[in-house]
């Protein structure tokens, strides 16, 4: 087996301690880094994803080869320029204003995570004026709105509202989740997408970005 | 003269003990450790204040209650909490080894009895759930069921509990937005039940609150309950948890968490009102490790819950509990299951509240054909619970010795005597021999439950309330409405 072939199969298994030693070996090796990503790191991290949704591999196994995966980056990563870093795209997420629930959007931040995506998080109780700002300054590809009330969810209408009023909606696509959340209600206020679980928002946000 | 047995035991019901004193014990103290060492998180000002002058050790927001407080505040909790119907009458004593059912709150999608789509909740539905459980027996309190979201969103709580107290005198148990609205609701329940002093002395309702996990109490989750306490209305204060994701994957760490989250609303509830009525508990599921759906009626919030009334009846609070809520979307043999021997757990282990009856997908569908299935599945349940008689005339040595061998016992007087308690008889299960069933429609217990559900909303209504207390309070909401918008 190459070396790509067991960094791939270490992030697979979830063996953070062995990415971290084998990536070492592989820099030191002179091995080109973008290739540690490419062909080991994020080749495993496919794999896993593949599995998770033929329901081979469950939410704990995947957090614990992203974690893998993210140990290796980490050595990796002060060796290539940063315009160089592979990344599946940028998403500004938060869970809307009056909401404090936030294991959902938690949930759907490490599954994205996980996927290569780079995840500003903005936390909770998050007002339209702050995904305003959020975007304005990170410039996301992607806006996720998270709400378990039917009370709260509705702060999503304003916060699309305000990305208009602002001249920033076409910049981002929005999606939406949430235990009272529907694609109809997506539809109605103007996001671009919704999901009912963190697998499938990840899925959406790929589709969406590509 | 009656014969009488000395030196004797007799148990009047089954006894269930999922652990032992000693591990009840040993959960108490990995609690007092819990709230000791990691402390919880408090963004209510008042409450702050309140733990910060009783000794704990105050870190901005962070709360170290120490373990002495947390054992005094259990003592002064009331043992025994007495909740009444509409009318004023105390029919729901929360005591050790009294166990009430009840369905949940806000669901916010409703699978419609007449045309049997899955579509948004609306005030509709709050009614008509309230007028089913107001005509079946098994259901001893009401929550919302659902979510009334064709109404204006910032009063929908409102809405949801004069659709309540409009359809039912059976007692209730609430949600609110924040404390305005819960104060808003204080004072409609006050002109429900004529005075305010008139509610203070047998409360009709009770409110539903939740710290949120890990360790976090909100500021909205404890103003609302100290806002009840105001009022002498008893307070559910429980977290609803995913375990592996809000808390540990153990059910042991799952419990303690919990545990610890209770209680530090225990010391809250205490330090604000020496004796309040607070109930503890919670919801205690875990995470479906695929699809990250909540598990309600699995094994593990059984087993989890089994504990947890363990733990209450140690503390000598009453407990707030969950069964007959299922993950299945359809009230099918899967639902029976889960829906089945969570009710009867509750049952047998005595919990107090037992909210969610009657949920369809992980407490997130309502189904009114669902909600009256299940008052069978309670009827089974409290007919187990009430345990097997054991005496002369059970025993029936004379009515053996009567018919003899080769006899039978179908026309004895005996038979005729007993078998209506000897025999549960349920309402919409399927007993009869196939060609019976088959001449009489193949109805599932699915199509019987839907017809009954039909006949009880066309039929029945529940005792109306007064024309000025009606009136009184469209007007609450119309002026909280105001005042949010």
């Amino acid at each position: 087996m190459s070396d790509f072939d067991s960094l791939a199969q270490i992030v697979i298994s979830g063996d953070f301690g062995g990415a971290k030693t084998l990536t070492q070996k592989m820099i030191d090796n002179g091995v080109d880094p973008l290739e540690i990503i490419n062909q080991g790191l994020m080749a495993g991290m496919n794999v896993v994803g593949v599995r998770f949704k033929a329901g081979d591999m469950y939410v704990p196994e995947v957090m614990m080869s992203a974690r893998a995966m993210s140990t290796g980056i980490e050595l990796v990563k002060p060796l290539i320029a940063d315009k160089d870093m592979p990344s599946a795209g940028k998403v500004l997420i938060g869970t809307v204003k009056g909401d404090l629930h936030d294991i959902g959007k938690k949930l759907v931040v490490m599954m994205m995570e996980s996927a290569g995506f780079e995840i500003i998080d903005l936390g909770v109780d998050i007002d339209p004026a702050t995904f305003v700002k959020g975007v304005k300054e990170h410039k996301p590809q992607v806006i996720g709105m998270s709400a378990l009330l039917t009370t709260t969810m509705l702060s999503m209408k304003d916060t699309v509202e305000a990305l208009k009023k602002e001249g920033l909606r076409d910049t981002v696509k929005i999606i939406i989740g949430g235990a009272p959340i529907t694609q109809g209600f997506a539809d109605q206020i103007g996001a671009d997408g919704y999901a009912p679980d963190a697998a499938t928002a990840t899925e959406l946000c790929r589709r969406l970005i590509a | 003269m009656k014969k009488i047995r000395s030196n004797s035991i007799e148990q009047a019901t089954p006894m269930l003990r999922w652990v032992s004193e000693s591990q009840i014990e040993e959960i108490h103290l990995a609690t007092l450790e819990v709230l000791e060492r990691t402390g919880v998180k408090v963004d209510h000002p008042e409450a702050l204040r309140l733990l910060k002058d009783a000794g704990c050790i105050v870190n901005e927001h962070r709360v170290r209650i120490p373990s002495w407080l947390v054992e005094e505040c259990i003592r002064l909790a009331p043992r025994k909490i007495v909740v009444a119907n509409r009318k004023g009458q105390r029919v729901m004593p929360l005591e050790k080894n009294r166990t009430y059912f009840g369905t949940g709150s806000d669901l916010p999608f409703t699978v419609d009895l007449e045309t049997g789509e899955r579509r948004r909740s609306t005030k509709k539905d709050v009614e008509l759930a309230c007028r089913v459980m107001d005509y079946l027996p098994n259901y001893d309190f009401v929550m919302s069921y659902a979510i009334a979201s064709d109404q204006n969103a910032l009063v929908s709580d409102l809405h949801q509990l004069e659709a309540m107290v409009s359809n039912t005198i059976k007692p209730m148990i609430v949600t609110a937005h924040d404390e305005i609205n819960m104060r808003a609701q204080l004072e409609m329940a006050v002109l429900v039940a004529g005075g305010r002093e008139e509610l203070r002395k047998n409360p009709f309702l009770v409110l539903y609150s939740e710290p949120i996990s890990p360790l976090v109490h909100t500021n909205d989750g404890v103003a609302k309950m100290f806002a009840c306490f105001e009022y002498g209305v008893p307070v559910v204060y429980t977290p609803g948890i995913l375990s592996g994701a809000t808390t540990p994957v153990t059910k042991a760490g799952t419990i303690v968490l919990m545990n610890a989250e209770a209680l530090a609303g225990v010391v809250m509830a205490q330090l604000k009102q020496k004796g309040a009525p607070i109930i503890i508990g919670g919801g205690a599921t875990p995470m479906d490790m695929r699809s990250t759906a909540t598990l309600y009626g699995s094994p593990e919030t059984m087993m989890n819950y089994a504990i947890m009334t363990q733990l209450s009846q140690f503390y000598g609070i009453p407990n707030f509990t969950e069964a007959g809520c299922v993950n299945s979307p359809v009230p099918d043999a899967q639902a029976g299951m889960e829906a089945g021997t969570g009710i009867l757990m509750a049952q047998l282990m005595g919990a107090n509240l037992v909210h969610d009856v009657g949920y369809l997908e992980g407490g997130k569908t309502g189904s009114l054909t669902f909600l009256t299935m299940c008052n069978d599945f309670m009827d089974a349940a409290r007919y187990m619970g009430r345990g097997t008689r054991i005496d002369e005339e059970t025993l029936a040595v004379d009515v053996i010795d009567e018919v003899g061998p080769g006899g039978n016992y179908v026309a004895h007087t005996h038979t005729f005597e007993h078998f209506r308690s000897e025999i549960w008889t349920p309402k919409q299960f399927n007993r009869s021999f196939w060609d019976t069933w088959e001449e009489q429609g193949s109805k599932t217990v699915e199509d019987k439950a839907a017809e009954l559900a039909k006949e009880i909303v066309a039929t029945h209504t529940s005792e109306l309330l007064d024309e000025t207390v009606r009136t009184g309070m469209s007007q609450i909401i119309a002026e909280t409405e105001k005042q949010k918008q």
